[in-house]
């Protein structure tokens, strides 16, 4: 994304009343360069139009978000993905990250919080709603508690969080915005932002098993 | 039949037809032929699929159980017929061992989609010469063919009365008399009972509808009707729904407890949940947990979460914020709750000191169990709760 330029939006979703909806309130905030309803159009047309970020809905037939996901990322590795679900199940969230995508907001997001999602994810960086750091937190939590007794983490880089990121996804969780996690914090958004990224891609690479066990232990929430 | 003749045909370009005639001839002789299909079709991949059937048996356990306890029957099988003198172990009887452990393996590990071409197979070698199959001359063929065998064993069964003490002959002869009964009635049987697993499977989806129906009727419309009915009343609107969903969601993921009255909750984590609906029921306000960790309830947390809620509807109340959030951390040695809302905030010295909520219901309960409550607000900027319970660790 060029400065001063509108990101390019492609949108991927199953229902038309969502997809207009959507549209409705992204308004001439960015530019929508197409839309999809199902899995192999979705991916001929963003490999070929290249938008700067895709909208995409978790659950569709013939393999859902994922499956987009996956079929276009081994062409077109540039293009960023930030997931939308009406679910919150955890399963979910933590297997549409893992798989690539850069965010995750639930589709109840007002307006213009979905806009400042797009624009952050156009900038490279990552967007966690409240929920998805609080089960960031809870997979990577420093299993001190019960009587389960952790095994010593294989890539102690990848495998834990810093104190900071977890301070950072605290504030998320409690739902504050970057902005107000940076006063609190006492630093400034773009730290805040490179937490939020790093964690992304703990939470992507670490091969750590708890993340797994932990997500398919709580089906629901 | 695996498709085994043809991809060698293909392999070698080779005319298909002249590959199975060879394939048959080389059955009849020996079972020798039977034994390589099977072998063939087992080790061989699929074409467009990316595992072979043996890959896929040896890669699970079960599968694995099951070969191991029918290849102990196929050989106790044979073993018994062996002792009782009916046949020796030959080279024929070996092939005819592997032939029938390589079906079995066939049948348990093949892909869906080949599973249903063999079923498709099987299927219309049964129905064959049925009522409803191509007519007349099937028929005969399976007369014929049953007649046949029919004979074969009461001819097998009358010659043992001559010859006396030859238990061979009664084995054979009842077998082939079974093989040739069910060759004649297998398409009439067979038509049975699929007309009765069709029928249950009918009507276990008639009963699924009957109960679909039910609880769109119950909930859904119900909800609606409310809806059109508080159409001038946002509020209430979007009370309505949220409830709504929330129903949804826990029919969809849990369809089983659905409707049955659920014993009060006893983990933290459930009686935040409960808070949540009860607070987004009866006030217009959405509330949006986020928990990290649980712990089983006791009476100190039970405290904290009665301080939670009441920091909930006090927000509710008075914040006129669209949202609030609650975060629960629950670590080895202390309970962190917040909630959080951005509405207008009050400021703390001009709460008059008669007003029971904050200090009576949030402060002196947390202090009572040994924690303490901080209250953040500002008038404009909203309010924050932040709730701490130190865990009595016993090590």
């Amino acid at each position: 994304m060029s400065d001063g330029a509108l990101p390019r939006v492609f949108l991927v979703d199953d229902h038309a009343l969502i997809r207009s909806g959507i549209r409705t309130e992204l308004g001439n905030q960015v530019e929508l360069v197409g839309e999809a309803d199902e899995v192999e159009a979705a991916i001929e047309m963003i490999i070929e139009r290249t938008p700067d970020v895709v909208l995409l809905d978790v659950h569709m037939p013939d393999g859902g978000g994922r499956a987009v996901l996956e079929g276009v990322i081994s062409h077109q590795s540039s293009v960023k993905f930030l997931a939308l679900s009406v679910s919150d199940a955890a399963e979910d969230v933590i297997a549409i990250i893992r798989a690539g995508a850069r965010g995750y907001v639930t589709k109840n997001i007002e307006g213009p919080e979905l806009i400042e999602a797009i624009y952050r994810i156009a900038a490279g960086d990552a967007v966690f709603s409240s929920r998805l750091a609080g089960f960031v937190l809870d997979a990577f939590a420093s299993q001190n508690g019960e009587a389960e007794v952790a095994p010593p983490p294989f890539d102690p880089e990848l495998d834990q969080l810093t104190v900071r990121e977890r301070e950072v996804l605290r504030l998320i969780a409690r739902g504050y915005a970057y902005k107000e996690i940076a006063t609190e914090l006492n630093i400034s958004i773009k730290t805040v932002e490179s937490h939020v990224s790093a964690v992304l891609r703990k939470l992507q690479l670490s091969n750590r098993h708890q993340l797994t066990k932990w997500a398919t232990e709580r089906r629901l929430l | 039949m695996g498709g085994v003749c043809g991809g060698i045909a293909k392999r070698f370009g080779v005319d298909p037809k002249r590959v199975r005639v060879v394939a048959i001839i080389a059955a009849l002789f020996l079972g020798f032929g039977i034994a390589l299909y099977m072998a063939y079709w087992i080790l061989v991949i699929r074409q467009g699929e990316e595992k072979s059937i043996l890959s896929r048996t040896g890669s699970d356990k079960r599968e694995k159980e099951i070969l191991f306890v029918g290849a102990i029957a196929i050989f106790s099988l044979m073993l018994a017929l062996q002792i009782l003198g009916v046949n020796k172990f030959g080279i024929l009887t070996l092939f005819f061992t592997l032939s029938v452990l390589g079906a079995l393996v066939i049948w348990r590990g093949v892909s869906a989609s080949e599973r249903e071409h063999l079923r498709r197979l099987t299927d219309a070698i049964a129905r064959f010469g049925s009522s409803t199959g191509e007519g007349w001359s099937g028929v005969a063929l399976r007369t014929v063919i049953s007649i046949v065998f029919i004979l074969i064993g009461v001819a097998n069964l009358s010659r043992v009365s001559r010859r006396p003490g030859a238990a061979s002959g009664v084995v054979v002869g009842a077998t082939t008399l079974i093989v040739g009964m069910v060759v004649l009635f297998a398409p009439w049987w067979i038509g049975t009972i699929r007309g009765l697993s069709n029928e249950r499977r009918a009507r276990v989806r008639a009963q699924e509808r009957a109960d679909m129906a039910a609880h769109v009727h119950d909930s859904v419309l119900q909800t609606l009707s409310l809806i059109q009915r508080a159409a001038d009343n946002p509020l209430e609107v979007a009370r309505l729904v949220r409830m709504q969903e929330r129903d949804l969601r826990v029919w969809l993921v849990d369809p089983e407890s659905f409707g049955i009255a659920s014993d009060p909750p006893t983990t933290l984590a459930a009686s935040a949940f409960e808070i949540e609906h009860e607070v987004e029921d009866s006030y217009s306000i959405a509330v949006e947990v986020v928990i990290v960790g649980d712990c089983k309830l006791n009476s100190a947390v039970l405290a904290l979460l009665g301080a939670g809620r009441e920091a909930t509807i006090n927000a509710a109340k008075w914040s006129e914020a669209p949202s609030v959030s609650i975060y629960i951390e629950v670590e080895r040695e202390r309970i962190t709750m917040f909630v959080r809302d951005l509405g207008r905030g009050f400021d703390q010295s001009e709460v008059p000191s008669d007003r029971q909520g904050i200090s009576g219901s949030i402060m002196e309960r947390m202090a009572r169990h040994g924690g303490h409550a901080t209250i953040r607000s500002m008038p404009g900027a909203g309010t924050e709760v932040e709730l701490v319970l130190p865990l009595k660790t016993s090590s």
